[in-house]
């Protein structure tokens, strides 16, 4: 695909982008024509004013971190779509622990570790016995929300330490979020490990062509399941953050950031079949997402209406990325669906009498 | 292609399951089918939870409980129609919701009959299965994510049809409808959802869309051989399920006499559908399965539900316990897991080159 390095080498006139490049320019676009509308729209966008405007970026960065996560699996072709409920029982885990008195730095390291286990047991689930991971991610959606709701009993826990709630949550450095920071950290890392090590190779490659990526010699199991370790890890990561920004959490807080995750990554140009696209693509696409969020929120939209068009938004986008991309004549979405459907045989061919 | 798949069947062919079915007497057949699997489970559910609480045995309690299980099994016998052609539909709770929710203000506001709401739910139900299927198949998206999409679309407008008010109050006809029974102790529910179920299986059996649905699921190179018009088969397929769907809200309107803003989210029937379907032994790979599988699981799992609440346990479980079996009916399903047992899968030391995910077709 388009991160082979020769086609890299190719000059790069705005002419000779290819569909990546074009989807990633059309993005920054949208961004921009976004800032400027809410510019206009919103009185005192960019100073921020609460929970809104440029600095309530805390009210989507989990999001996007689930979106970085659950990124790594879409490269290769599955979907994990337990990454919203994770990230709550993560939230969930990290806060018993510490009612029960445990220290809240170790509490968030074994939640951590909870979380990236439960993604490497649905990666083996899938990859040893060769199931959908579209069924099994399903039913793990289900088990980790009903655990959830067990393990958090009557009282949903509150009430962190003012300094975890800082660090995490509500703290600023030099006027910039906390959670900004560690969202361009994780952000970082993933455009290093999937543009920038041989593992993101084979996991673009795994999502391309199983069967090419196996005689090649790449572990396709292994390299399934380090997806899903990955994007339970930052769905665990995005639980404390929740937890962190709300001073508390329940049961319920994560399931709905299913969707706007799967929206994000797809919005940002990763091909839905696995095998095709560009991470900061989809780390523009989540900033697109948050701050169309926040600025219909403000404009009074409501909440209901939001995640309406956060639906809308992903069929849109879809569709119009393959309608583009069948237009640009590239492999892609549509050209290798349309191998499902092939056209008829011409005529005359023995099979036809 | 043709260059790499001859070493893939020198691989494949070897490792071949022995075909014994053909030998076995009928019979033998037959109990390796899922239906009467299922019909055992059932009663083994019920007599086991019988034995502990004798109470559980009441004709009210059967009743109620074959009842409870309709809106779901009407549900799940949609949800099959998309599963058989490779498909999924996590937007079927929503659409159960605004069917309802639509139907019972009617009802509620001008006294309409329920045979006036038929029509309308269906309409409904059609509709936005028509959009699931447009997308799907014209926008090629794959299924699950457009009916992701749709399903927080389809739910916000289900929230908004109802604002904060709820369906409370019905004419007297769908409580008698609810409470009514054609024979002691069969009411007028069971019989509905029977009926649905016969007329789908009927459809799926003796009618050549139906039998194009099952054509498509298995091989849709050889579907498209055959002269079947593939895009258009998907589509109805889609629609069909929202019809269902449709319907399955109105059963739900008459059994829980009202519904609201989160009619058919609130009870998981997204992932209970589904569930029913897999346990049922219809396969999301396409092409394999019926529909009265998946009714007779919709009963399984809520006499597995009930038994589980009368031995004590806690209710907020009862998605997990759900999502288990889910889990397990497909992991000890062959046709599920890449044409591969739970014994092959430990039988098998070294990895083989992988087969061909069956969400692909090789062209």
């Amino acid at each position: 695909m388009s991160t082979l390095p020769h086609e890299r080498a190719r000059p790069r006139s705005l002419r000779r982008l290819d569909a990546d490049q074009r989807w990633l320019a059309a993005l920054v676009g949208i961004l921009i024509a976004e800032l400027l509308f809410f510019n206009f729209s919103i009185s005192g966008f960019w100073s921020g004013s609460g929970s809104s405007g440029w600095l309530g970026t805390e009210t989507f960065t989990y999001t996007s971190i689930i979106a970085l996560g659950v990124m790594f699996v879409i490269f290769t072709g599955d979907i994990d779509l337990s990454v919203g409920a994770l990230a709550g029982f993560s939230g969930i885990v990290m806060g018993e622990l510490h009612l029960g008195g445990m220290n809240i730095w170790l509490a968030v390291v074994i939640a951590l570790l909870v979380s990236a286990a439960v993604g490497v047991l649905q990666g083996l689930i899938i990859t040893f016995f060769k199931l959908e991971s579209l069924l099994v991610t399903l039913a793990g959606q289900f088990i980790l929300g009903a655990s959830s709701v067990a393990y958090e009993g009557a009282v949903p826990p509150s009430s962190f330490p003012h300094h975890f709630v800082r660090l995490l949550g509500t703290g600023t450095v030099v006027g910039v979020p906390n959670q900004l920071i560690i969202f361009a950290v994780l952000a970082l890392l993933s455009v290093l490990i999937v543009h920038r090590t041989r593992f993101g190779r084979q996991l673009v490659l795994v999502g391309h062509n199983r069967d090419a990526a196996a005689y090649t010699g790449v572990r396709v199991s292994l390299t399934r399941v380090r997806a899903f370790t990955l994007s339970g890890l930052f769905a665990g990561i995005a639980g404390v953050i929740i937890a962190a920004t709300f001073n508390s959490v329940t049961d319920y807080i994560g399931t709905p950031l299913l969707l706007p995750a799967i929206t994000a990554v797809v919005l940002g140009g990763v091909n839905i079949f696995g095998g095709g696209g560009r991470v900061p693509g989809v780390i523009i696409a989540t900033f697109i997402l948050g701050l169309l969020t926040i600025g219909l929120l403000d404009d009074g939209v409501g909440n209901n209406a939001t995640s309406m068009a956060t639906g809308v938004l992903l069929l849109v986008a879809l569709t119009v990325k393959g309608v583009m991309d069948r237009r640009l004549g590239l492999p892609s979405l549509g050209d290798r669906l349309r191998g499902r459907f092939p056209p008829a045989p011409p005529a005359g061919s023995p099979e036809v009498t | 292609m043709s260059g790499i798949a001859s070493p893939v069947e020198h691989q494949v062919i070897p490792a071949q399951p022995r075909r014994r079915d053909s030998r076995r007497s009928a019979a033998l057949r037959l109990a390796r089918r899922r239906e009467p699997l299922l019909v055992v489970m059932t009663l083994a559910v019920f007599f086991l939870t019988t034995a502990l609480e004798p109470s559980f045995d009441t004709s009210g309690n059967i009743n109620f409980m074959l009842e409870s299980a309709m809106p779901l099994a009407v549900l799940a016998v949609g949800q099959t129609m998309v599963c058989l052609v490779r498909g999924i539909d996590v937007s079927v709770a929503p659409i159960l919701g605004i069917a309802a929710v639509s139907t019972g203000f009617l009802a509620q506001d001008d006294g309409s009959s329920y045979v006036l709401m038929l029509p309308l739910a269906l309409a409904i139900g059609a509709g936005l299965g028509l959009v699931n299927g447009l997308f799907v198949t014209y926008a090629r998206i794959p299924p699950i994510i457009t009916t992701l999409g749709t399903l927080s679309v389809y739910g916000g407008i289900e929230l908004s049809l109802v604002g904060s008010s709820a369906v409370q109050t019905l004419p007297n006809s769908y409580a008698t409808l609810n409470t009514g029974t054609i024979l002691p102790d069969i009411s007028y529910l069971l019989v509905i959802g029977v009926v649905v179920m016969i007329l789908a299986a009927l459809f799926l059996w003796r009618t050549t869309i139906g039998r194009a649905l099952y054509a498509v699921g298995n091989n849709v190179e050889a579907a498209f051989r055959a002269g079947i018009r593939v895009n258009a088969v998907l589509v109805s397929a889609y629609a069909l399920t929202g019809l269902i769907a449709g319907l399955a809200g109105l059963v739900y309107l008459v059994y829980y006499r009202g519904a609201e803003g989160g009619s058919g989210i609130t009870e998981n029937l997204n992932l209970l559908s589904i569930a029913a379907v897999l346990i049922g032994g219809t396969t999301l790979t396409g092409g394999k399965g019926g529909v009265v599988g998946p009714f007779l699981a919709s009963i399984f799992i809520t006499v597995a539900d009930e038994a589980v609440l009368v031995a004590g346990v806690n209710p907020d479980w009862q998605p997990a316990g759900v999502g288990v079996l889910l889990l397990l009916a497909i992991m000890l399903d062959r046709n599920q897991s890449g044409r591969r047992s739970l014994r092959e899968v430990l039988l098998a030391r070294h990895p083989k080159l992988p087969l061909t995910p069956p969400s692909e077709a090789t062209p």
